[in-house]
């Protein structure tokens, strides 16, 4: 079956899918609050983007992502390759590093409140943490990727310890690496909008508890697609930087 | 082949791991003269990469000694290249990059190095595979590729640890070849190892026989030069072949 002929089918899914939930709550008439049906939603999704009062929203979830995102995936991926290269290190911290991942990071939440105060920066730090360990942990793996022959052919060829790191260690790690970026994107939507359920005053997560206090299930199931349509977004704009970072290798035998 | 002194002196080489302790080598002496071939053929395990490693500089012996050119092997020698197993290509940098890694590594790239690379690339017939990336190319020209590496800083000798193992034998009989004419160019001495009889019988002037850690046999290869495929079929060639494989079971 062709590509296209699957898309295809799985949008048609959808539609069905769709359509069904419509004729349920028809029939059923049940509850607005309990079960909106998908034309309300979509009339209230719409008129949110034309009148416009999501997109402050929206614009302040994707800034609290791609901002903890960004400084989660660093300090990971520095992180990763201290711990990688340095044993001793490894072995001192660890323990540390895997229980401040252990500790459920929302947990966490109320005290940055404290520390950072609502708004932002809370959401922010909380959303570089989740980042944080899949890169980290990614990295330490990618680092070990080089094949023993290579490391050889490094230590024959005279290669100093940072050359082998910068030329060997961290090229040959880079899709265990853009693996644990793809992962991290998923989680840090996920830590910015909880982190609004926390301490937000604005964000998409923050109307959903807004439209909670409203007991607007409307308002609630169209803020869910948006989030769902941005994760996507995020998703595939990372797959496509990973395309362009590992362009070459990727490509096989062509004949 | 002239005489010109040796390129390789192993003399009285023991090699051992420590924990757990393990004798790889005992009591090994070797020596290759400038220019020559030698092949080194041994089952698996026998110890031979261990002496191939020990040659290179990248172990050290437990006792005895280890001279290249006169000068005792202690670091990574600079005056081989080493050609391993696998290619060993870098998946992410183009081939021409991966010829050039030995120089790259040390300094920029000038346009001599590019044109030594191309030229190298051209002698082993990929040419139009320059910028193509290693994983686009099939075994034997990922092998041709690690070969031009090996050769593109002109070292006065090639250590190889069984490079044409993974081929095809018509593949691997283009490769021998073509690693003799290169080799002929520049009088690079080479220590190969392998497994394989036929293949050391062709490339070598003279092969050793290596067993438990020891040199139990060595034989000179008296075929003309350069070699060509139907020597092998020679009685001389077979008979050589024999005496290495009778002394690869003696104890």
């Amino acid at each position: 079956m062709s590509v296209n002929r699957t898309y295809l089918l799985s949008l048609l899914f959808l539609i069905i899918l769709i359509i069904f939930w419509e004729g349920v709550v028809r029939v059923t008439e049940v509850s607005a609050l309990v079960f909106p049906a998908p034309s309300a939603v979509g009339l209230v999704l719409w008129e949110g983007l034309t009148v416009g009062f999501l997109w402050p929203h929206i614009w302040v979830t994707s800034v609290e992502t791609l901002l903890g995102f960004t400084l989660g995936c660093a300090i990971g991926f520095v992180t990763g390759i201290i711990l990688g290269e340095i044993s001793f290190l490894r072995k001192l911290l660890w323990p540390y590093v895997l229980a401040s991942q252990v500790v459920p990071k929302l947990a966490l939440g109320p005290i940055f409140i404290v520390w950072f105060g609502f708004g932002m920066t809370s959401t922010v730090v909380i959303t570089a943490l989740i980042c944080f360990f899949p890169l980290l942990e990614n990295t330490m793996t990618g680092l070990q990727s080089a094949s023993p022959d290579q490391r050889t052919l490094f230590r024959m060829l005279g290669a100093s310890r940072w050359q082998t790191l910068l030329k060997l260690k961290i090229p040959s790690g880079l899709p265990v690496v853009m693996a644990g970026i793809r992962v991290a994107i998923v989680l840090a939507l996920v830590g910015a909008v909880v982190g609004e359920f926390i301490g937000g005053s604005a964000g998409l997560g923050a109307s959903i508890i807004t439209a909670q206090g409203m007991m607007d299930s409307t308002l609630m199931f169209a803020l869910f697609i948006v989030i769902t349509a941005l994760g996507m977004l995020f998703y595939q704009l990372t797959s496509l930087l990973e395309l362009c970072m590992l362009k070459g290798r990727l490509e096989v035998q062509d004949k | 082949m002239p005489i010109k002194g040796n390129f390789l002196k192993i003399e009285a080489v023991s090699f051992a791991y420590e924990e757990p302790p393990v004798d790889v080598l005992s009591n090994v002496s070797w020596s290759i003269a400038t220019g020559a071939v030698h092949c080194l053929v041994g089952r698996s395990g026998c110890g031979k990469t261990t002496l191939l490693k020990l040659a290179a500089g990248l172990l050290r012996p437990t006792s005895g000694s280890v001279q290249m050119l006169g000068s005792e092997v202690d670091k990574p020698a600079q005056e081989v290249g080493f050609v391993f197993q696998s290619p060993s290509l870098l998946e992410w940098q183009t081939v021409l990059n991966n010829v050039l890694l030995p120089i790259s590594l040390h300094r920029p790239i000038k346009r001599a190095d590019q044109m030594a690379a191309e030229e190298l690339l051209q002698f082993v017939g990929l040419a139009d595979y320059a910028e193509r990336y290693p994983r686009q190319l099939s075994g034997g020209q990922q092998s041709r590729v690690a070969l031009a590496r090996a050769l593109i800083t002109k070292p006065d000798g090639l250590l190889m640890d069984e490079p044409f193992a993974s081929l095809d034998a018509i593949t691997r009989e283009e490769l021998q070849d073509e690693l003799l004419q290169l080799a002929a160019l520049r009088q690079t001495t080479i220590f190969f190892v392998t497994h394989d009889i036929d293949e050391a019988v062709y490339l070598a002037d003279k092969v050793a026989v290596m067993n438990s850690g020891r040199i139990v046999f060595s034989t000179d290869v008296s075929l003309s030069r350069p070699r060509h495929h139907e020597q092998r079929y020679s009685p001389k060639y077979n008979s050589t072949c024999l005496n290495l494989r009778n002394a690869l079971t003696i104890q």
